[in-house]
């Protein structure tokens, strides 16, 4: 659900970079600084003088601030104004947390209005949460706690504890939620159901290719027409799939498929709907061997493969939710990201077409009530 | 020949205690992003009643990650045991999801959060400095009780 966007790559490339030339020019300042450098001595001895905690909270301000930097360029207006802003802010209190006393609480603003800019940004549509932006904002986070942790102990009030407490995990949980709200309140147009990523397409199907859709589900329907009885397909290799409460459907797998494309005699599954008179055939899934590897449409538009990722499965019963921005799923369930599949539906799927992604919901019903 | 300043000099604090801060901080953060994870799956709990049961786990793993980051803070020593065991199992299970070819691990966010976090929590509780911030509370705990 959530890619790098191309134009926020360099960022990868730039932090990496900073973190290397931080280290070397430790190296190098404790090398003159034995040579007696004034200079270079005060340098070494305002960095020796700081905590790990805030030399930490320093190195993460820095990347933070070098990453706005360099993704200037592919933000315009206003956005692009305060990614200069706030870039040079981190830097700056980035080198102030090594010499000076006062840069806590301009840090504590400055990463709070950052975080909380971005949520209303991702929220209102202006920017889309990428994975350059969620790890940002989880270095900020981190900063963030760090810096928090080196407030000076006030009055012990109970009001206070609590707010002490709660303050940091509030945000950790609103940045999620709030980036998770944006992504879902604006996907864009490649997001079929949820989880689910369509492949890119034109957008106009030609004669050549509408012919070559209705080939293909008419040879499907040729070819699976056998497996009406779910016995047969089981004595053909297929293996049904587990029973799940959330999905009426039941996907048949045969692994001796596997390396067939696209091809209407060796679907990868069998999909049966699960009716008040036993299991029904519905339909042919085909899947490709690995993520992001789409399969052949010769239908065009018409024959959009998608691949389902963001989502957490369980083993546990064969059940599905969404994973959180920061990538992170209950305990038991992991993420996973599905080869490319393409579902032929051989029964008449109303609006959503013959190679939709998903069973139109009044189909769906109606054949749970037949 | 020191030139520092007094403010950095006051701002300045033992750095035995910091392998347990930032570890604690690390945590968490991590207990945070857990307890998003399993409130989030609560929803899903309606239909599937494998993820009520996963939602709840996960909760109640995340607060207790939250009284592990608070116990790792104060220097307790089975609070730093228990960090590690929870940490070296996240990285394992992390390590092996990596290895798999299901697409669990695509980006910096999930390398950042389930390989790069849990590392460094237990470098930091593992490292000489960590060790020694430990040791360090349970002497002066045996010198406060004697």
């Amino acid at each position: 659900m959530y890619d790098i966007a191309a134009e926020h790559a360099p960022a990868i490339a730039a932090a990496i970079a900073l973190l290397i030339f931080l280290w070397l020019a430790v190296r190098a300042l404790s090398v003159l600084a034995h040579r007696r450098i004034r200079w270079a001595v005060a340098l070494v001895e305002g960095y020796l003088a700081t905590s790990a905690v805030t030399r930490l909270a320093a190195v993460l301000m820095l990347l933070s601030g070098v990453i706005h930097l360099v993704l200037i360029p592919s933000h315009e207006g206003i956005t692009g104004v305060l990614f200069v802003i706030n870039g040079l802010g981190f830097i700056v209190l980035g080198v102030a947390a090594f010499f000076t006393s006062w840069w806590r609480r301009p840090a504590l603003v400055w990463l709070v209005a950052t975080i909380v800019a971005y949520i209303v940004w991702v929220i209102a549509g202006w920017e889309t949460p990428d994975q350059i932006g969620i790890a940002c904002k989880l270095i900020e986070l981190v900063a963030l706690g760090l810096t928090l942790r080196l407030a000076q102990p006030g009055r012990r009030t109970w009001p206070r504890r609590i707010w002490r407490a709660v303050a940091f995990p509030l945000m950790a949980s609103v940045t999620t939620l709030g980036i998770w709200v944006g992504g879902l309140a604006h996907p864009d147009a490649l997001h079929a159901h949820a989880g689910a990523i369509l492949q890119p397409v034109a957008a106009v199907a030609t004669p050549e290719q509408r012919q070559a859709a209705a080939r293909l589900v008419s040879d499907t329907r040729a070819s699976i027409a056998r497996y009406q009885d779910p016995a047969a397909a089981i004595a053909a290799g297929f293996k049904p799939g587990p029973v799940s409460s959330a999905d009426p459907l039941r996907h048949f797998e045969n692994s001796a498929n596997a390396n067939a494309v696209l091809d209407p005699t060796h679907p990868q599954a069998l999909v049966y709907a699960q009716t008040k008179h036993g299991l029904q055939l519905i339909g042919a899934m085909y899947q490709m061997k690995r993520a992001g590897q789409w399969g052949p449409d010769p239908g065009g538009p018409l024959t959009q493969w998608h691949q389902h990722e963001g989502i957490c499965f369980s083993p546990f019963g064969f059940e599905f939710s969404f994973e959180t921005p920061f990538w992170t799923c209950p305990v038991g369930s992991t993420s996973i990201t599905t080869p490319p599949m393409l579902h032929v539906w051989i029964v008449d799927n109303g609006k959503l077409g013959p190679f939709a992604a998903d069973l139109d919901k009044t189909v769906q019903k109606q054949l749970q009530g037949s | 020949m020191s030139i520092t300043s007094p403010a950095v000099a006051a701002s300045a604090t033992p750095s035995t205690t910091s392998s347990p801060e930032i570890a604690s901080v690390l945590v968490v953060t991590q207990a945070s992003l857990s307890l998003v994870a399993g409130l989030s799956a609560i929803p899903f709990g309606i239909v599937e009643p494998g993820f009520r049961v996963l939602s709840l786990i996960t909760i109640v793993i995340a607060i207790g990650m939250f009284w592990l980051a608070r116990n790792l803070r104060r220097q307790r020593r089975w609070a730093r045991r228990w960090v590690i065991a929870l940490e070296a199992l996240s990285l394992v299970a992390s390590l092996l999801l990596t290895v798999l070819p299901i697409g669990a691990m695509r980006g910096p966010v999930p390398v950042l959060v389930n390989l790069v976090m849990p590392a460094a929590v237990l470098w930091l509780l593992w490292s000489r400095s960590g060790r020694a911030a430990f040791k360090k509370a349970e002497r002066s705990d045996a010198g406060g009780a004697s």
